[in-house]
């Protein structure tokens, strides 16, 4: 059952969010969120690995079991995990007093993320907080033990957690092309999962022309512990509305859309600057409905960003209809993914991926392949003639 | 097999859609019967953009094919191209049990999944290409069965396209009722009969540069190498000229053809090419030196985007047999010395199909080289499918994993 958190009592205030990054795959995406967000966000870092916690970029960072585990990490051991977070107690408690909304993130599998997620989200609940678990299940790759310690942990936290937000590394991995490095890949799947989250803030944040309340955003994403389907995009140019909402449906959690078809909760975020026409509006939602089941309840939410001109889609939703296990999981080593953007001293909100510019050139440029795919090598378009990149004649 | 067998191989190119039937002599002779040629529409850099008017030029093709040739055509084997098309090396093992003896069996464990190469999922692969076996590490083992190892080793050249491209081409050719054998990368038609076996072993580089791209394809100790496509060809010419010269595109292509050449250096000023005037257009007069300076640019360009793409995999004086062109543009005059200047100190020799009998005018003719590679691939793995009988129910998957020497 839900309990309604704290806040929503005295709905005047927009509530406090905050996020928490638990062991070392937690603090990584805290890091990253933090790095990309447009927006304030507290964040806290908790980690029984000293070295981890040093040179992560948390407002706050908070060791734990420095006595359990020497500041060594809990060495992939949940019992010595949890040990070590029952030993810092205090300090968690610190890190969720006030907080009306607990993003904890974390890897499962490990000793340090789940067994500690578990224990926050616990406490969080017990304190008026809503907490959100945002979770990764372990690689195939890496072993029967951290799947089953990872499962073990997502019995637990479904007991205090109303909303688990659960990607499946497996899933993350599947859109790969030969030859690129695994760190890409590892980096791409932070990549969408701070992505996933950064929209979550921002929906709950609210505001907006066409905000969704908080209850609704709860009851979209409660139980979706089985798989939670995300995508997101964006576009710019007159046709930014199926650009974005194409890149959304490429994202590997929904399958070119297909996914989608086993939503039973479905909530669009459109967001962009003040001049969104009611027709894209209305476009992307036939479009993402065109891959709904007749089932899928839709919900569509509206954000204005006046900093930006892109218009930005994002989709989550979770999975109702069908099981999860028929859906087409390759069962491949995660053969890597181009990288995305990674550590930018002045990064963008990761929804807004690296565009490729058109140059300015007149049209004529490119004659009769001005509407076929371009050819790009080394960052030239080899469809406008040779003589004119390389000012030839005249 | 006392009965000849027929070969056809259809090609979708980008400026023409091209269909050869061939049959296969008992001595293994391949005869070109006949060539059945149409203008194509609704085709850019080898890929299908406007379906309606493709598959009419697939039928007028197959349809005058079957004219000349005056034989009737049910199955043909389909060229593919595009810079979907893409390749690369993969090595795949397989620990055997102790010491047993590696059988058919064990050689199609090693053989590549397309699951496990990691190339995405939208994607099929098209052609896994053994190079070579190791056996417990030893290297060049051309057929391993029999041999005695516990680790099993297997060098493989995959290609792979995004799949509905390919489906794309096939359903084209299906409309007419018509079956298709197998989807070949035109790279490696090509080279089934512009190569000699050894030219293969003594390592050599075809280049066929058709109208939309580029195919280049890569042989080495017998085996592929490297493989590639390129989306640039005749079409950026024709094009660059259209806009260079402000001509109409059917006049620039004209042009191309009856004057292009790469040469600069000896041309003198105010060497001018009067164009007669025709509807719509009131003729005028270009600049040869303007004209051959477009050509150069475009194709020194390609030639050495080209050359970045073999260096990476293959340093170029390990191409004994050096580079052969091929395919409609290696028909530009100037176009081997000017590939000589940019693949420095590498044999560049022009080249069309050989081994082949028939009308000269066929074989001989560079454009037709794809066409005929690919009743020629139809033919080397009808005869090995022949020596397997067995395995003729896994047809399918053989056909693209047969051993191409």
């Amino acid at each position: 059952m839900i309990t309604y958190p704290r806040w929503l009592e005295n709905t005047a205030d927009a509530p406090r969010l905050r996020l928490i990054g638990i062991g070392n795959a937690g603090v990584h995406i805290a890091d990253r969120i933090t790095r990309h967000t447009s927006f304030q966000l507290e964040t806290f870092a908790l980690n029984s690995d000293k070295q981890s916690l040093n040179s992560s970029s948390a407002g706050t960072r908070i060791a734990l079991g420095p006595m359990t585990t020497h500041g060594l990490g809990a060495g992939g051991d949940s019992e010595t995990g949890l040990e070590a977070a029952k030993e810092s107690l205090k300090d968690i408690l610190t890190a969720i007093d006030g907080a009306d909304i607990l993003m904890i993130c974390a890897g499962l599998g490990g000793g340090t993320g789940g067994p500690t997620a578990a224990l926050v989200a616990k406490l969080g609940k017990e304190r008026g907080a809503l907490p959100v678990a945002i979770i990764t299940s372990p690689f195939r790759f890496e072993g029967r033990r951290r799947a089953a310690q990872a499962a073990e942990a997502l019995t637990e936290l479904k007991k205090h957690s109303d909303v688990i937000v659960h990607f499946e590394n497996d899933r993350m991995a599947d859109f790969s092309e030969p030859g690129q490095d695994a760190q890409k890949t590892f980096a791409a799947c932070d990549e969408l999962l701070a992505g996933a989250i950064t929209t979550l803030a921002c929906v709950a944040k609210g505001g907006g022309p066409l905000p969704v309340s908080l209850p609704d955003l709860i009851s979209i994403l409660r139980h979706s512990g089985d798989g939670c389907l995300f995508g997101s995009g964006s576009g710019e140019g007159d046709n930014r509305a199926d650009l974005a909402l194409e890149e959304a449906l490429r994202s590997p959690l929904l399958d070119n859309g297909r996914l989608l078809k086993n939503g039973s909760e479905v909530l669009v975020n459109i967001s962009g600057p003040s001049n969104i026409g009611f027709v894209e509006v209305a476009k992307i939602m036939q479009g993402v409905s065109s891959h709904t089941s007749d089932r899928t309840n839709l919900h569509l939410t509206l954000s204005v960003a006046t900093n930006s001109d892109r218009l930005t889609v994002s989709l989550i939703g979770r999975t109702g209809i069908g099981e999860l296990q028929h859906l087409p999981v390759r069962e491949t080593a995660p053969a890597p993914q181009p990288a995305l953007e990674e550590h930018k001293p002045n990064p963008k909100p990761p929804t807004q991926k690296i565009h490729q510019e058109d140059l300015p050139l007149e049209p004529i440029a490119k004659g009769r392949f001005v509407n076929s795919e371009p050819t790009i090598f080394e960052g030239e378009d080899l469809d406008i003639p040779t003589f004119i990149r390389r000012k030839l004649l005249n | 097999m006392a009965r000849d067998k027929l070969h056809v191989g259809l090609e979708i190119g980008t400026t023409k859609v091209c269909a050869v039937v061939a049959e296969s002599r008992p001595n293994g002779e391949l005869r070109l019967l006949g060539v059945g040629e149409s203008p194509s529409r609704g085709v850019r850099k080898g890929e299908i953009v406007d379906f309606t008017n493709a598959s009419k030029c697939v039928h007028d093709a197959l349809a005058d094919a079957e004219d000349r040739s005056d034989r009737e055509i049910d199955k043909v084997w389909l060229g593919i191209t595009g810079s979907h098309i893409k390749g690369f090396n993969h090595r795949n093992s397989a620990i055997l049990p102790a010491e047993a003896e590696i059988t058919d069996a064990e050689i199609e464990e090693v053989e590549c999944k397309e699951q496990d190469l990691g190339i995405p999922k939208e994607n099929h692969m098209l052609h896994s290409i053994i190079q070579r076996y190791y056996v417990d590490g030893q290297a060049g083992v051309i057929d391993p069965r029999g041999m005695l190892g516990s680790r099993l080793e297997a060098d493989f050249h995959i290609i792979h396209g995004i799949a509905n491209r390919i489906q794309n081409a096939i359903r084209c050719v299906k409309e007419f009722e018509i079956e298709v054998a197998d989807v070949v990368v035109n790279s490696v038609a090509s080279a089934q009969v512009v190569l000699n076996d050894h030219q293969k072993r003594a390592g050599a580089l075809v280049v066929d540069i058709g109208g939309g791209t580029t195919d280049f394809l890569i042989y080495q100790d017998g085996a592929i190498r490297h493989s590639g496509v390129i989306a640039i060809g005749g079409d950026h010419i024709t094009n660059d000229l259209c806009i260079g010269l402000r001509i109409p595109i059917a006049r620039a292509e004209k042009l191309k053809i009856e004057e292009g050449s790469t040469e600069i250096d000896t041309i003198k000023a105010n060497d001018r090419i009067t164009l007669k005037n025709d509807t719509g257009f009131s003729g005028k007069e270009v600049d040869r030196r303007t004209l051959n300076l477009i050509i150069h640019a475009r194709l020194h360009e390609l030639l050495t985007i080209l050359r970045k793409h073999v260096q990476e995999v293959v340093p170029e004086h390990l191409l004994g047999a050096g580079i052969l062109l091929t395919g409609g543009c290696s028909q530009t005059k100037g176009i081997r010395e000017l590939a000589e200047s940019v693949f420095q100190g590498t044999p560049v020799n022009l080249a069309h199909a050989q081994s082949v009998s028939g009308p000269a005018s066929a074989f001989e003719n560079p454009q037709l080289s794809t066409c005929i590679g690919l009743t020629r691939y139809a033919q080397i793995v009808h005869s090995q499918l022949q020596q397997t009988s067995l395995f003729d129910s896994f047809f399918k998957q053989l056909g693209s994993k047969l051993k191409i020497v």
